[in-house]
């Protein structure tokens, strides 16, 4: 406990800070990296969010995609044919791939393990299946292309149009979730949380019910997934079938695994050292996923705790 | 109708030999060293691809056919002696590690080997008539063959000594240990039989189907449905279940649409996992 508390006397004015550079950043990088950015820190809410279920809860969930693709259509689809607003479809695209995750984790957190795994990815290719066929509502693979309405904040609208605009938004959106998930897991729910990772039977003679908690986390999980795929649809102005498809699950766990599971801030550093390793090497190289291949395998053998377990290590 | 039917089963039968080696060998890394092999897709299609280099080099199919796997089956021995040595204690770990290398192989592929999907030509071009249609005379030969290294197998893992202790590893490991049977080589050997198998049926796939760096994506997953309807670590189960998916998935898309095949046989597969999980010809 003393430990954390120390922890938050760091934590506090070094949130502030990071936060402050990044609000500050757009004033001094063009269009590109400023929708560079703003793409970073989506796929880190998408990380973060799978670190929830699998780093804390200890679930390998490859079918976050499906929640992620969920929530990229539950803003693009009432947007579109439905005619609502910008804000309701980010609420949706928390509520609606949350509903599915309860459906889902309802039925999956019955199986543990490799079991767990793979019934995760066949409900994300039901979904990537279905989201192509359904081409009259979903676009297929070809996707909807919709406007973005501007949001009425009532003191002042926010453009999403606009580039920088996105990118506050954005941010503002991932750095509270942050903020949320950091408390859930230092709360005594995230404690239940890392004890069914730890020893699920003990847990449960403890008096813990470890399926609920499991669906618990399983939907949390799965409504920030959806809000990280509801962001990206906004950024982009554009949702598709092909967003469902489980091996963009691949993202998260390896941003996750690169930055060290179970540590939240982890995944946001393995998101961003990743996409720029990326952003870097796919002008000299055109197979960007052999050097994140590589980068996963090595870190699994060499630093199974990723760049946090390394820190950490150095400290001790 | 006749006509259409007779070569859906046909083509179902044909197929579901194809994915049986496929399923066997993923079956078989599983249950000896359990380990769900995300590669193994990857490997199926790397072993279509060096068919078409070979090819691509002589000119001839069969000389593809008994080198090409043999290859696949190195990189597999060095996968496995390289990387998944340390892990394989762990399975969640194992998991992700083979889908990193699945990742770092597609891209391999596609550096080497282009994006564009290409064409083996048929080695035997001889067709005969099935009611009014041609059906290939290839397509017999692959599922003779296919269901030749079945029956291969079947006296390797049953006659040999090779054989003996695979299942006796599979049935108690630190017995095993216990009487002396070197785990970690047949570990090895497990691992290098299984890429073998599922780059051969990559390049008996290769003439029907068109050889690409994503061919083995949507094959992963129907070796996944296999494995576990037919039950983890039950090979025969594998076999029988491939035959069965692959005919009704055939037949079926006569009367459906196939993505609509493709979502029942997923929630069929959900229904198995938590109804039977053991599968359906599991003990």
């Amino acid at each position: 406990m003393l430990a954390d508390r120390g922890k938050g006397a760091v934590f506090v004015p070094a949130f502030g800070a990071v936060a402050a550079v990044l609000a500050a950043l757009p004033f001094f990088v063009d269009l590109f990296y400023q929708t560079f950015l703003t793409e970073i820190l989506v796929w880190v809410l998408f990380a973060i969010s799978f670190d929830l279920i699998f780093g804390y809860t200890g679930l390998l969930s490859f079918g976050q995609a499906l929640f992620f693709g969920l929530g990229g259509y539950a803003v693009a689809i009432p947007v579109l044919k439905l005619g609502l607003g910008t804000g309701t479809g980010l609420l949706l695209s928390v509520a609606v791939p949350a509903l599915f995750a309860a459906l889902v984790g309802y039925f999956s957190v019955k199986l543990s393990g490799i079991h767990f795994v793979i019934i995760t990815i066949i409900f994300a290719l039901i979904g990537s299946t279905l989201g192509e066929s359904w081409a009259w509502l979903t676009g297929g693979a070809d996707g909807l292309v919709f406007p973005a309405p501007p949001i009425d904040f009532g003191l002042f609208r926010l453009d999403l149009m606009d580039i920088r605009s996105t990118y506050y938004l954005v941010l503002a959106v991932v750095a509270l979730s942050y903020l949320f998930l950091r408390r859930m897991v230092q709360s005594p729910l995230g404690k239940v949380f890392v004890a069914i990772r730890e020893n699920e039977e003990r847990a449960r003679l403890i008096g813990y019910d470890v399926r609920f908690h499991k669906l618990l986390s399983f939907v949390i999980a799965g409504g920030l997934s959806g809000l990280a795929g509801g962001l990206y649809s906004v950024s982009l102005k554009y949702a598709s079938a092909t967003f469902l498809h489980w091996s963009v699950s691949g993202h998260a766990v390896v941003y996750t695994i690169v930055g060290g599971a179970g540590t939240l801030l982890g995944p946001v550093l393995g998101a961003g050292l990743i996409m720029s390793l990326e952003h870097y090497l796919v002008d000299f190289l055109q197979a960007t996923d052999l050097v994140v291949g590589a980068v996963l395998v090595f870190m699994l053998l060499l630093a199974p705790r990723g760049i946090m377990g390394l820190a950490q290590g150095r400290r001790k | 109708m006749a006509s259409n039917l007779a070569v859906a089963v046909m083509n179902g039968i044909v197929w579901g030999l194809i994915l049986a080696l496929i399923a066997l060998g993923l079956n078989m890394i599983f249950g000896l060293l359990h380990i769900i092999n995300m590669a193994h897709g990857a490997l199926y299609m790397l072993g279509a691809v060096a068919a078409w280099y070979f090819i691509e080099l002589t000119g001839n199919y069969w000389l593809a056919l008994g080198t090409a796997p043999l290859v696949v089956g190195g990189v597999g021995l060095a996968l496995e002696r390289g990387l998944l040595r340390t892990i394989e204690d762990k399975p969640l770990v194992t998991i992700i590690c083979t889908f990193g290398i699945m990742l770092a192989l597609q891209q391999l592929v596609l550096m080497q080997f282009g994006g564009t999907a290409r064409r083996i030509a048929l080695p035997i071009s001889f067709r005969f008539p099935l009611f009014d249609l041609q059906y290939p005379a290839m397509r017999i030969a692959i599922a003779a063959i296919s269901a030749a290294v079945m029956a291969g197998l079947w006296v390797f893992l049953n006659k040999t000594r090779y054989g003996l202790w695979m299942r006796g590893v599979v049935q108690d490991r630190e017995m095993a240990v216990a009487l002396g049977i070197p785990v970690h080589k047949v570990y090895m050997w497990t691992f290098v039989l299984g890429s073998f198998l599922a780059a051969f049926s990559g390049v008996l796939a290769a003439p029907i189907v068109s050889v690409d760096f994503m061919m083995g994506r949507e094959i992963l997953i129907m070796a996944f449905i296999i494995v576990i309807v037919g039950g983890m670590g039950n090979l025969w189960g594998s076999v029988v279940t491939a035959v069965m998916i692959s005919l009704i998935q055939g037949v079926g898309s006569i009367f459906v649409v196939p993505s609509t095949a493709t979502v029942f046989s997923l929630g069929f597969m959900i229904l198995v996992l938590l109804v039977r999980p053991q599968g359906l010809f599991g003990e």
